[in-house]
């Protein structure tokens, strides 16, 4: 990744796994190389807008929850997380 | 080459790589220094022409290495080039331009220098098949070293 861009952190990985996916099975469904599912889970490389959200339709989820510019916290996090406080 | 060899080329660590490119860029250059010194000693002639292909062997192969490394991907003729490949390879011939643009006004300046000291270049063609030479053998390799040189390291297989 060029130094001047900023990294691109991802669940790219966990979804993976979660959905019993080779690297070569989902670069096959994304019309890829499988090298370059690797580069994108380390986060060496920053996926165009294109195949992100190629890859957000693909794990039917909205962009923001595979790719984000902030460290990702852990999904089992996200799910149980306390539900904000109700308004009175 | 055999599918091992590829491969092993293809999962080459960066450092590696670098040093390789770095043996190609350098190897040519030395050799010919190396000949321009030894032709003015007394040295057997068949002698000075293996000593200059020692220190060619180096550069030849770091270049087969190189031009394996990239194979496909700079000149294209791999059937999918996916847009990790495009980038890395128009960053790879920026990076060509760049370098031989450093060259190119190197040689220049050193030149401009050497003849305004009150020097005189014979331009015939002995003194100029070096140079020849090394358009020849680094112009079209140069893409293919740099897009060897910028690459980090391939994920491990998963």
């Amino acid at each position: 990744m060029p130094d001047h861009q900023r990294r691109v952190y991802n669940r790219l990985a966990v979804l993976r796994a979660e959905r019993g996916l080779s690297r070569k099975q989902l670069a096959d469904k994304l019309g890829i190389n499988y090298q370059t599912i690797g580069y994108i889970e380390r986060g060496d490389y920053n996926p165009s807008l294109e195949l992100a959200l190629t890859i957000a339709e693909l794990f039917r989820l909205p962009i923001e929850a595979i790719f984000s510019l902030k460290p990702m916290t852990p999904l089992s996090e996200e799910v149980f997380r306390d539900p904000p406080a109700e308004p009175r | 080459m055999s599918t091992t060899t590829s491969n092993r080329i293809e999962y080459l660590p960066r450092s590696r790589r670098r040093l390789l490119v770095a043996i190609a860029l350098a190897g040519y250059p030395v050799a010919v220094a190396a000949l321009a010194a030894l032709k003015h000693t007394s040295l057997n002639r068949w002698l000075i022409l293996a000593v200059f292909l020692l220190l060619l062997l180096p550069t030849l192969a770091t270049l087969a290495v190189g031009y394996r490394y990239a194979r496909g991907r700079i000149d294209g003729r791999r059937a999918r080039l996916d847009e990790r490949d495009l980038s890395l390879r128009q960053q790879a011939y920026a990076l060509s331009h760049r370098v031989l643009a450093a060259i190119l006004i190197a040689a220049t300046a050193i030149t401009e220098i050497y003849l305004t000291s009150g020097n005189t270049l014979l331009l015939d063609a002995n003194n100029f098949w070096p140079a020849a030479m090394w358009v020849i053998v680094y112009l079209p390799a140069l893409p293919s070293l740099m897009l060897a040189w910028i690459e980090t390291d391939q994920p491990a297989d998963a």
